[in-house]
């Protein structure tokens, strides 16, 4: 203590370099705590884990009080909903098999698989304000590896970028650190999925770099275009809500409802299947 | 030693707490970083260096579970404690304003720095936006939200220093 008392100066001078360049160093990789990311995800996350189940618990209730009326409404109609689904369902698998069939026959490997999935509850979000991201309740020992794609509800959530043996780190695709390849369903149009912090508060994300010949139009399905190199073809993303002209005249970008409900999001689904692509290109 | 174990203690849990029932009372995507009151409030109750190493462990945490680059977060908050710990001397503890005005003021200026190094730097010039849409209300926030911190690391950290004390005098 005497001794740090003496050299405190030059201790916290040293410090702040050191610091400096290990960050800057650092800055947009993976970093690879190890060991303390370890240790300090054993020691955080079940205590994360339990408190985000209590207080998602004791939000159900209330909710559930206050809005009895509507749910049994609501459970009417879902269950209607899901005789409707299960009827196209139905038919869907009978299509399915069709187009493995006649895939087989012109040797296309199919586009759009059927993904292994597993469940993952959410334990904690990013305690800035700046970015989006959160933690899951599944790691390295559930077999969950980086670069693999959370989904939620049927639409993309954002990718898995750090896995530790007990938890993983996902950015959400309202991040503005994320960027995916996408299409428009209807018309094959590419552009890129962006996040946009003052978008992200709505809960909205941006699709960019969209040609201004494009015959995009509101309420088009957006899906992944697979020329990404972390997201697998074909998971919906979201709705267009908006087209805008971009200042150059050359693109445009629309305003993306993503499917996925970002506002009450405490269970996601984790494709396990990360895309192995370069990269770097060398 | 009991010092930095109860220190240890106080920002592993204002760190789950932050990440999981803060949210609940996030106001338009804003909710008080009360890691940097806890930084602020130790500062002042014990001195540059406690103030120091308090910054850099919760900016290590950070760094280490949300963080873009290791190191980055824990540099802010070693600077914000070192500065704010040079109030501590002719500090009144019984007076919140300085714990309130300092959480502000350090709010905003992590807040600028990160601004110019995550978004400024990443070719995103809105900066009007963010000032008054995110570092200004973020501020405001934990500046309220320091006057709670602040009363119960006040209340922690005197029964710290009574236990310091006693063990002082048997030896």
């Amino acid at each position: 203590m005497k001794f740090f008392n003496e050299y405190k100066r030059q201790l916290i001078t040293l410090a702040v370099i050191v610091l400096a360049v290990i960050s800057f160093f650092t800055a947009g990789r993976k970093i690879n705590a190890g060991f303390f990311d370890d240790v300090l995800g054993f020691v955080i996350t079940p205590f994360q884990g339990a408190v985000s189940s209590v207080t998602g618990w004791v939000n159900d209730s209330v909710n559930d009080v206050i809005h009895r009326n509507e749910l049994a409404d609501e459970n009417r109609e879902l269950k209607k909903r899901i005789e409707e689904l299960e009827t196209e369902n139905a038919r869907l698998s009978l299509y399915e098999d069709e187009n493995k069939k006649l895939s087989e026959l012109l040797e296309t490997a199919q586009k759009y698989k059927d993904y292994d999935t597993t469940g993952a509850s959410v334990i904690a979000k990013d305690t800035g304000v700046w970015y989006d991201s959160f933690l899951i309740d599944k790691g390295e020992t559930d077999g969950i590896e980086n670069n693999m794609a959370v989904i939620n509800a049927g639409g993309l959530v954002g990718r898995v970028v750090k896995t530790s043996a007990v938890y993983s780190k996902v950015y959400s695709i309202l991040d503005s650190r994320s960027s995916v390849s996408a299409q428009s369903l209807r018309t094959g149009d590419l552009g890129v999925v962006v996040g946009d912090h003052e978008l992200m508060e709505q809960g909205l994300c941006k699709m960019e770099y969209i040609d201004s010949d494009a015959e995009i139009m509101e309420g088009d399905e957006i899906i992944t275009s697979g020329l990404s190199e972390y997201y697998p073809a074909g998971i919906s993303i979201g709705y267009v809500k908006e087209i805008h002209q971009d200042e150059n005249g050359l693109t445009k970008y629309a305003v993306i409802e993503p499917k996925a409900d970002f506002k009450h999001i405490d269970t996601v689904l984790v494709i396990m299947e990360a895309l192995e692509r370069p990269t770097e290109v060398d | 030693m009991l010092n930095v174990i109860v220190t240890a203690a106080v920002l592993i849990v204002n760190f789950i707490l932050q990440s999981t029932v803060l949210q609940l009372i996030s106001i338009r995507g804003v909710i008080p970083d009360t890691a940097i009151a806890v930084i602020v409030s130790y500062a002042l109750l014990r001195g540059q260096n406690a103030g120091a190493a308090t910054g850099f462990a919760a900016g290590l945490i950070y760094d280490i579970i949300f963080g873009n680059s290791l190191g980055f977060y824990a540099l802010m908050g070693l600077l914000v404690g070192y500065f704010c710990g040079i109030c501590h001397r002719n500090f009144y503890r019984e007076n919140y304003v300085l714990p309130v005005s300092l959480s502000a003021l350090s709010t905003v200026i992590t807040g600028l720095i990160i601004y110019v190094t995550g978004f400024l730097l990443k070719n995103n010039y809105d900066f009007f936006y963010f000032l008054f849409n995110v570092i200004i209300p973020q501020a405001v926030y934990t500046g309220i939200a320091a006057v709670v911190v602040y009363k119960i690391l006040y209340s922690i950290n005197n029964r710290v220093e009574k236990k310091e004390r006693e063990r002082r005098r048997l030896f």
